[in-house]
């Protein structure tokens, strides 16, 4: 048996590390590089939940581990990756409202805000320091990724945001409860369903093929406000 | 139960992939909406409400009333798409290889609705609202042309993103009841048993988190913005479907609001309703002033309403919930009668803009009249139903503050005018010309300059239209669903039926209003 | 003032300013083989500084004071700062000697003169370098303060002193989150040395210089103080460095076998290090220079991060 302490010193760093995963799938321009952010943040977080595993002894932990294992760290960001092949653009450019150096410093601003407002919420429950803070972790990666949402605007980057909002809610809920596991699951395969819709209409928004600009000119007609 | 459900759904809409022609595809559909009418129809009346079927099914008269809503508002939009889909096929807008995705997602959406609304547990009522949200992003998506594309996906990261955060609210339910009862539940009726017990910061979080959630699919602003591009760029019967999805929303904050109505946080919980509320009527309403665009006017008046029904369940009295379940229903048949009648006039037009509508009269006269009528009812006036439910909603608001009375009045008044600013000048133009007229004399400068320079392309290609009016044939069944839900709505502004007040009063008593 | 202190002051900045040079010419020669090529010596630098040291300094007609003083006032600026990192054993804190906002106004002491001797010259290059190096410190200097702030705050002392007092002799470091800061050090010392990606120390040219450019005007004697000024600074920063992640075989004990084994030691980690950031740096490309405010702030982030993980959790 490993020492507890130790593990838990080893949870505190993969933490920082998934910030920094968020932090760069906030400001990276590169797309390749954003899904290898995204795919490391999700090896991150089983990697947590198989320390908490290690500490708890609870086997759902370690199924929880090899579910994220198998959809977010294989299964997802290959199919991503394909799409980012089949779209055949590399860089993500354009950012709306904030620049990601602005974005950045919001993040800090993020974090501190949802242990501010989580320390008041949590006030009367039994949760150790290092669970509270795994729940913090969770919900300010679930508002880095929506400001990735926000801020992004290639439909691909949207979705790796929306992804990386939905580790901050697994995140959360790994360290606030214990959520049944076939929850677990169903929330898998709807994040999977999820990402198959966007990414395929990712292809149609994102891409620079020539036969999409075709479809684009034939139907101007439901462009509403901007049509006359 | 909901699995035994899901398995039948499931090979029915294994066996509808297989119809070749569009005529049984939409049979289908029809016959998908109006089984799950007669079915909820039936377990209204056959049932003992409130049912627990198996581990999850749980039925009572809340969901089995919004389940109606949604069955008859898909039975009629089924009925509609037929014509629609194959003037949209003949066009050449739509893809024939795509009518079976359309179909797959309209039966699709219906199933998960139904699911969703009849589970006991909050996170099957989460997963599956989610599911809703992607079956109605592909039918925005459908025409898969970019801006069809473009709406879809802002719908379905504003939708989804914020259902995370409703996940959040549900993590922290679980949590609280874990602690309340040593073991975490997420079902309704074991919830809604130990609610007193909970902490009520947790409790507020929670309905905070949830609401974020649940608020974007009802397109509350300022989680609305998807709305609005969902309308207007889908195709009506998309926006039809969307549109019911809304009911969803509320459906979930009716009865988590039901929930901690007995908690010391209830008071929080309606002002955050009552501020959202008021925040989407104004914002709707002054968006709608000076809106060019028809869908879009439609689609801020649903922001509008939705405000409004956030109100009604944020004033919390008994009259309020009552007249806002009633406004769920009404707003349900005007919505689709105004959204059939704007996608008749689109097709006519190819466009949604007032500029480029005209002599509507001579061309579409039914179209338009169900419009001028749709609008008449929507505004609240009395002989339609909507009046007395806004009425009772307004009059139990001033006992909150008077001056919430006033300032939605006041915007209620504003949404109205809009409505009749766009009739007006869009259906009183008899050819293209006149607007355009009028646009020249502002720009002056121009004007001097003589009639033939001043054909822009635009001007031209409308002046080509003038010369070749042909008139867009409605095909039949498009227009029954918009006469049949006018004549409903009226005849509930006469007549208010006594089953109907006791179902909404036995929703009532259900949700622990005494 | 005790004894253990004043040989302390005699060993620690003797040491410092003999061994520097030597990891110049390392980083230098891991480069070139990263590169495959051969190299310089690997006592190149101390050739070069011997024969500057010969040379006359050549001043611009234009120039003032500011310029003949700078290199005195840096080399004896990184000297002071010597004495607030323990390299080859830890004494008992005298004073005000190893105070981290001391050391850290001691750096920007040296950052300041610099710029202003870049300035000074009066030509177009000092003035680009310096206006570019003051900028960008601007963005780095509140990621230094963080990092060191987290650094005091997981060894629980202001003192550089007590801190390494604090590590001194563990194998491994005493905290996890000693990796995080370790690792915001790391960017520290890449940025403060003017190391790729950041600036290229092994290029004249224009578009490029920031830290070059300040210096390219200086010559002979000054310019061989400047160059070990830098080297000095280089080494401080890794021996901080060193000193958080590995401090094994640093001593604590006045015992000439002992500060033998941990100079000998400091040697052979240092050289371990150097060999990182050759390749760490061969690694790399120049970032755009509009690209580094980016690169700042993903440091800053980092490091805040880890101090708000440290103090909250």
């Amino acid at each position: 048996m490993i020492d507890p302490l130790f593990l838990e010193g080893i949870i505190k760093i993969l933490f920082v590390f998934v910030l920094i995963s968020a932090g760069l799938i906030i400001s990276t321009r590169n797309l390749s590089s954003i899904l290898t952010s995204y795919t490391i943040q999700s090896f991150l977080l089983a990697a947590v939940s198989f320390l908490l595993y290690l500490i708890d002894g609870k086997s759902q932990l370690l199924l929880l581990a090899g579910l994220t294992l198998g959809s977010k760290v294989i299964l997802i960001p290959y199919f991503i990756s394909r799409i980012e092949e089949k779209i055949r653009i590399g860089r993500d450019i354009h950012f709306t409202y904030l620049e990601p150096t602005t974005s950045l410093m919001l993040s800090i601003g993020l974090i501190i805000l949802s242990y501010s407002s989580l320390s008041k919420i949590f006030e009367g429950l039994p949760l150790s320091k290092l669970f509270f803070f795994g729940a913090v972790i969770g919900l300010s990666l679930t508002l880095m990724g929506m400001l990735v949402v926000f801020s992004r605007k290639r439909v691909i980057t949207k979705a790796l945001g929306y992804l990386s909002m939905e580790n901050g809610v697994l995140m959360f809920g790994l360290f606030v409860t214990e959520l049944p596991f076939i929850i677990e699951v169903l929330i898998v395969i709807d994040l999977i369903i999820l990402v198959i819709l966007t990414t395929i209409l990712a292809v149609g928004m994102d891409s620079s093929i020539e036969e999409y600009r075709e479809k684009v000119r034939k139907l101007q007609i439901w462009t509403g406000g901007e049509f006359r | 139960m909901i699995r035994y459900y899901l398995l039948i759904m499931g090979i029915f809409l294994a066996f509808g992939l297989i119809p070749k022609s569009h005529r049984l595809m939409n049979a289908l559909a029809a016959g998908n909406g109006l089984l799950h009418l007669v079915v909820s129809w039936v377990a209204l009346f056959m049932l003992d409400l409130p049912v627990r079927l198996g581990e999850s099914l749980y039925m009572d008269h809340l969901n089995l009333y919004v389940e109606l809503i949604t069955a008859l508002g898909f039975t009629a939009a089924a009925f509609y798409a037929r014509g629609y889909t194959d003037s949209l096929m003949e066009e050449g807008e739509l893809d024939p290889k795509n009518l079976k995705t359309f179909y797959l997602a309209f039966n699709l959406l219906l199933i998960t609705a139904t699911v969703a609304l009849f589970s006991d547990n909050l996170a099957l009522l989460w997963i599956f609202a989610e599911l809703t949200t992607v079956c109605a992003a592909m039918l925005v998506a459908i025409l898969s042309a970019r801006e069809n594309i473009d709406a879809a996906l802002k719908y379905v990261f504003i939708v989804s993103g914020s259902m995370l955060f409703a996940f959040l609210g549900l993590i922290f339910l679980f949590t609280l009841s874990e602690q309340a009862l040593g073991e975490g539940t997420l079902n309704w009726t074991e919830l809604s048993v130990h609610v007193s017990e909970f902490s009520p910061a947790l409790l507020l979080a929670s309905f905070t988190s949830v609401f974020i959630g649940f608020g974007a699919k009802a397109g509350v602003a300022p989680f609305h913005t998807w709305l609005p591009d969902a309308y207007a760029r889908a195709p009506s019967v998309s926006a039809i479907l969307s549109g019911l999805m809304q009911n969803l929303g509320i459906y979930g904050i009716i009865r988590m609001y039901a929930l901690l109505r007995e908690s010391s946080a209830a008071p929080h919980a309606s002002s955050i309703l009552l501020a959202a509320g008021v925040f989407s009527i104004a914002l709707a309403s002054f968006s709608m002033f000076q809106q060019r665009n028809l869908k879009r006017l439609i689609a801020f008046s649903s922001v509008e309403h939705m405000g409004l029904l956030l109100i009604g369940i944020g004033i919390g009295t008994r009259l309020a919930l009552f007249w806002t379940l009633f406004y769920m229903l009404v707003h349900v048949l005007i919505k689709e009668t105004l959204l059939f009648s704007a996608g008749v006039l689109h097709r006519q037009y190819r466009s949604n803009m007032r500029e480029n509508m005209w002599n509507v009269f001579k061309l579409q006269p039914r179209a338009a009249w169900s419009l001028i009528l749709g609008s008449i009812a929507i505004v609240g006036m009395p002989p339609f139903p909507l009046f007395p439910a806004k009425f009772f909603i307004l009059l139990e608001s001033a006992a909150i503050s008077p001056y919430l009375t006033l300032a939605v009045l006041l915007m209620l008044i504003l949404a109205a005018a809009s409505f009749a600013n766009f009739l007006f000048k869009a259906f009183s133009k008899v050819t293209v010309e006149e607007e355009n007229e009028k646009d020249r004399h502002m720009a002056s400068a121009h004007v001097e300059t003589g009639r033939a320079e001043l054909k822009t392309p635009t001007g031209k290609a409308d002046y080509d239209e003038i010369r070749l009016p042909n008139q867009y044939i409605v095909r039949s069944g498009m227009r029954v669903p918009a006469v049949f839900m006018l004549a409903l709505a009226l005849s509930l502004g006469i007549y208010f039926p006594d089953s109907l007040r006791d179902l909404l009063d036995a929703i009532i008593l259900e949700l622990g209003y005494v | 003032m005790n004894t253990s202190f004043l040989l302390f002051a005699l060993l620690n900045p003797l040491f410092a300013l003999l061994a520097a040079p030597l990891y110049m010419s390392l980083i230098r020669k891991v480069k070139a083989y990263a590169q495959g090529r051969k190299g310089p010596r690997l006592f190149q630098v101390y050739y070069d500084l011997k024969k500057l040291m010969k040379k006359e300094a050549v001043y611009s007609p234009t120039s003032s004071w500011v310029m003949r003083f700078t290199p005195y006032l840096n080399l004896s600026t990184l000297l002071v700062c010597s004495l607030f990192v323990p390299l080859v054993f830890v004494p008992e804190p005298a004073g005000g000697l190893g105070n981290i906002i001391v050391f850290l106004y001691l750096l920007a002491l040296e950052r300041f003169f610099t710029a202003l001797g870049g300035l000074d010259a009066g030509s177009a290059f000092g003035g680009m370098g310096s206006s570019r190096s003051m900028s960008l410190a601007a963005v780095i200097e509140p990621t230094m303060v963080i990092s060191f702030a987290a650094l005091a705050f997981v060894l629980k002392s202001l003192n550089l002193h007590q801190m390494f007092a604090l590590t001194a002799g563990k194998i491994l470091p005493i905290s996890p989150t000693l990796v995080l800061v370790s690792i915001s050090l790391f960017i520290i010392l890449i940025v403060e040395t003017g190391r790729l990606p950041v600036d290229n120390p092994a290029t004249h040219l224009e578009l490029t210089m920031i830290n070059e450019a300040m210096i390219l005007e200086q010559a002979g004697k000054n310019l061989a103080l400047l160059e070990l000024a830098h080297a000095l600074k280089q080494f401080l920063l890794m021996g901080i460095l060193i000193n958080t992640i590995l401090p094994v075989g640093l001593s604590t004990e006045i015992d000439a076998g002992k500060i033998a084994v941990s100079a000998f030691l400091f040697l052979l980690k240092a050289g371990l290090l150097a060999i990182i950031i050759g390749l760490f740096e061969s690694a790399f490309a120049k970032m755009r220079l509009f690209r580094l405010p980016a690169f700042y702030v993903m440091a800053f982030f980092f490091s805040a991060t880890t101090i708000l993980i440290e103090v909250f959790a």
